[in-house]
């Protein structure tokens, strides 16, 4: 039974990633753009929780409401991007594979602009207009990207997929720049919110980030044998039983729904998705049984070390986390095509 | 910003020479622009471009619209501009679309524009003008260079003299009691940008005796939530568009979670100057210090009346 | 066991396979011979439903196409040519895969799992190196991971698409030797496409030989290959030729 528990994660790794998380969770909400003592920190989150008369003074407006459901925000876009990016390099078996990379964001991105400019929405449900467009466009970019994939390069080789995936983020650009201009007085808060921000998330939004994470990051779990087949290659996967096109078409409804909502939440932030299941990859392995789990503690850990950098460095400005993320991801991404062209 | 100034100061020193030294025999002069280059004119413009917004708004507030047969893609004021012909402008800039309309003179800030934009003009036999107000008193210089060019100085100066009655008017009757505003750029909902030193609204809010809760940040920035709730700022102005949809700019701000003990949300000091008037180098600059200005002492007045009612 | 009827496959106007039938008892080996292009990899995948194929392919007596991908799974094992595979799973990871049939959620595991897996991994004399990483295992190596993989699915049919294509004459044929004795077990059969007719000759029961998509010969190995027929289908003199790579054969 030793040899079972070798597959999947063990009780302590979890335990470790889990702590390695919290840490980071504990310092972000800890360190910030206004110097608050840590014992007043800890005390009024404590107080918070339980819903304790509060000292005066801005310590908990800012913990409480600015800090706090910010930093649980980026936790939360973190571990989806990354786990998000983990199934997608499983599933198309390609290490470049992303959100990002693929154009997925870029469709999200396009459905949300599209959204803002011709003001759709649903009655009672602010930002759900703009939550439904980002998610249905990332799916149909995902579809538009892999059937023209499939069309040219049956076999879906890294070069084929990144170059439709780069010159469909490009026209999905152009798009928006095009529904940019049509869309006169809503031009500036577009423009803003182009830049990605998540400063200024709800509780709301936590809470809807969460459900998305459970709904669709479990439904992506559920199928961390499948992704291992995909990963060790799709023919492969359809000789052992695996159902390939149900398989298929199940991740990417539950990626482009998770990209989706973290798209309409915090606008497109780079580089996660693709950085993070690699840097986890190392640590635990191709497996995705341990692989998944990890990139979802992975990803939340660096997004929220690069939203402090963001938030901390120039204070009392603020630098746009998805800088803070791509440089980081950029020297990355050319480490890893490096040495994947190397052959690992 | 003393650096900017002496030199503005300077440029209008230089100008009147330059109009002074101008032979009165034949229509000719020479006017130096903001960029210190000398444009000689044989007679005042018939045909203008203007592609920088607040420079549309000078032409149109001096009544030399007659004149202006393009106008940049963002001149947006006042509405008459929408009947003139549009141009691409900034990095997207068309030459070739401006020469269509052959022009004496092309007005542009080089904010906006590149120096190779302003060599292809000129060796079309354009004249080029360049405005790069930073300032009020840049300001009243693009408003008088403008006014030279399109030969309308008496207007200018009449603009510049009522803008200066109003700044004037303001300066000596500032707002006692070290009040402290925040200027909201971008709405949470888009991540907070605020206006720092150098801008027009820091310059306003100091003319008025108020104090910028971000004066350590230099222009246009991305700042904190906390940061915002940290200054406690007595006033806020927003400039954040509002579509006749869902709560107005100023009750948005109000809604915000943890923003109910900021003062100026307790006290619903809060104001929404939605068009550009104090973001661009142009005469509404004084309507726009002057509204904001009466909404401050209007709420000073019934915070003063509020203990004795 | 097998019951082939009418099978044909094309793409648009191109016909890669056309009416080609034949049945399987338990315990043969059916060699499928042709010349390049003659549909033999196209057949291989028609049968489990990896390529759009018109007629029936029965296994016991139910339709291949109704059956679920696990059941199927469960019944016929594949080996394909050549595998890249894309990251660096263990080998016992690939093996593990070949249970996926046997639990229907990822929660089910089941009692089985473990002692099919080392059984296979022991098999194929790959249970030392379970831990190793794929990509740095050789040709041979690779090529009997996967084998372990089919063999963890206890198929009762297992079809091979020129399996040791890419191997060298020693690991070719400890493959096939691996593949005869699991055939010899009861109540099994394998089909496979082989390239090299000497090694037809020297494992198989029974032969089909595909020429232009279409059945020429089906019969015993004898019946098959005779002077005449192969002859004609490959346009060259095949004897003298096997002769040469069966006394190869014997050296290695």
């Amino acid at each position: 039974m030793t040899e079972r528990n070798g597959e999947r994660f063990r009780g302590w790794e979890y335990l470790l990633f889990a702590a390695a998380a919290v840490l980071t969770l504990l310092l972000s909400v800890c360190v910030g753009s206004v110097g608050i003592p840590f014992r007043t920190t800890i005390s009024v989150i404590w107080r918070g929780i339980w819903g304790l008369e509060q000292p005066a003074g801005t310590a908990p407006a800012i913990l409480l409401t600015s800090r706090l459901p910010r930093v649980l925000a980026v936790m939360l876009v973190g571990a989806s991007l990354s786990l998000c990016g983990g199934a997608m390099q499983g599933l198309l078996k390609n290490p470049l594979a992303d959100g990002s990379t693929l154009g997925v964001s870029s469709g999200a991105s396009l459905g949300a602009v599209i959204a803002i400019a011709f003001g759709i929405t649903i009655p009672g449900l602010p930002f759900a207009g703009t939550m439904v467009m980002a998610m249905v466009f990332a799916f149909c970019s995902l579809l538009i990207i892999l059937g023209l994939a499939y069309k040219l390069d049956f076999s879906l080789s890294t070069n084929t997929i990144i170059l439709i995936g780069v010159i469909f983020s490009m026209f999905a650009s152009s798009v928006m720049s095009i529904v940019i201009t049509f869309s006169g007085e809503h031009l500036r808060s577009i423009t803003f919110w182009t830049m990605g921000s998540l400063q200024g998330s709800s509780y709301l939004n936590v809470l809807v980030l969460l459900f998305a994470l459970l709904l669709f990051g479990g439904v992506i779990l559920l199928h961390a044998r499948e992704l291992n087949a995909f990963a060790i290659g799709e023919e492969n996967a359809r000789h052992v039983g695996v159902n390939v096109r149900r398989v298929k078409l199940i991740i990417l409804i539950a990626v482009s729904g998770l990209i989706g909502v973290c798209v309409s939440i915090g606008g497109t932030i780079a580089f996660v998705g693709l950085v993070t299941p690699h840097m986890v990859r190392m640590l635990v392995g191709p497996n995705h049984k341990r692989l998944l789990p990890a990139s979802i503690f992975g990803g939340s850990i660096f997004l929220m070390l690069s939203d402090l950098i963001a938030r901390t460095l120039l204070n009392p400005k603020e630098l746009p986390i998805g800088v803070v993320t791509s440089i980081i991801g950029a020297v990355a991404f050319v480490f890893i095509y490096g040495s994947a062209r190397k052959g690992r | 910003m003393k650096l900017k100034k002496l030199l503005a100061i300077l440029f209008a020193a230089l100008l009147l020479v330059s109009f002074v030294k101008t032979p009165a025999a034949d229509d000719s002069f020479t006017v130096t622009d903001m960029a210190g280059r000398e444009v000689t004119f044989e007679k005042p413009v018939e045909k203008a471009v203007a592609l920088t917004a607040s420079d549309c708004e000078i032409i149109f507030a001096l009544g030399a619209e007659e004149a202006l047969v393009g106008r940049g893609e963002y001149c947006d004021y006042p509405a008459e501009v929408f009947d003139i012909p549009s141009l691409t402008s900034g990095a997207n800039t068309n030459i070739e679309q401006i020469l269509a309309l052959e022009p004496e003179v092309v007005f542009l800030s080089m904010m906006a524009q590149t120096q190779e934009q302003v060599d292809q003009l000129e060796k079309a036999g354009v004249r080029v003008v360049v405005s790069d107000a930073q300032d009020i008193e840049g300001t009243y210089t693009a408003i008088n260079l403008i006014g030279q060019v399109m030969g309308k100085q008496t207007e200018a100066d009449q603009i510049i003299d009522s803008m200066k009655a109003v700044f004037d008017e303001i300066k000596e009757n500032p707002i006692p009691g070290e009040k402290t505003i925040y200027f909201e750029v971008s709405p949470l909902q888009w991540g907070l940008w605020t206006a720092g030193t150098g801008t027009f609204m820091n310059e306003v809010a100091e003319m008025m005796g108020l104090k910028n809760c971000f004066g350590d940040v230099a222009g246009w920035a991305a700042i904190s939530e906390e940061q915002v709730l940290e200054r406690n700022p007595d006033y806020i102005m927003t400039i954040t568009m509002y579509f006749g949809e869902g709560p107005t700019p100023e009750e948005e701000i109000m809604a915000r979670p943890g923003w109910e003990n900021v003062t100026a949300v307790k006290d619903q000091n809060i104001l929404n100057l939605p068009n550009n008037e104090l973001s661009r180098p142009a005469p509404r600059l004084a309507e726009g210090a002057q509204l904001l200005y009466d909404f401050v002492v209007e709420s000073e007045a019934a915070v003063a009346l509020a203990p004795a009612a | 066991m097998l019951t082939v009827r009418n099978l044909s496959v094309s793409y648009g106007d191109l016909t890669i396979l056309k009416d080609v039938s034949f049945d399987l008892t338990p315990g043969e080996w059916l060699m499928i011979v042709g010349p390049n292009g003659a549909g033999k990899s196209t057949l291989i995948n028609a049968i489990v439903g990896g390529a759009p194929a018109r007629g029936s392919v029965r296994f016991e007596g139910r339709e291949i196409r109704s059956m679920k991908p696990q059941q199927v799974a469960r019944s016929i094992g594949v080996l394909a040519q050549s595998h890249a595979v894309g990251y660096s799973f263990s080998v016992e990871e690939v093996v593990r895969l070949g249970r996926y049939a046997y639990a229907p959620t990822i929660f089910s595991g089941h009692r089985g799992e473990e002692e099919a897996i080392r059984k296979a991994l022991e098999e194929t004399g790959l249970y030392e190196q379970r831990h190793q990483n794929v990509l740095t295992l050789s040709g041979g190596e690779l090529q009997r991971t996967f084998l372990a993989q089919t063999f963890c699915q206890d198929p009762r049919l297992l079809m091979l698409d020129e399996p040791t294509n890419h191997l060298d004459l020693v690991y070719q044929k400890q493959v096939f030797e691996l593949i005869q004795a699991w055939r010899r077990r009861e109540d099994r059969a394998v089909i496979s496409v082989v390239h090299d007719l000497s090694m037809a000759r020297a494992y198989g029961t029974r032969a089909l030989l595909l020429d232009h998509g279409q059945v020429v010969v089906d019969g015993t190995m004898e019946e098959v290959f005779s002077d005449e027929i192969l002859n004609r289908v490959y346009g060259m003199d095949v004897r003298a030729w096997m002769g040469r790579m069966l006394a190869q054969w014997k050296e290695a």
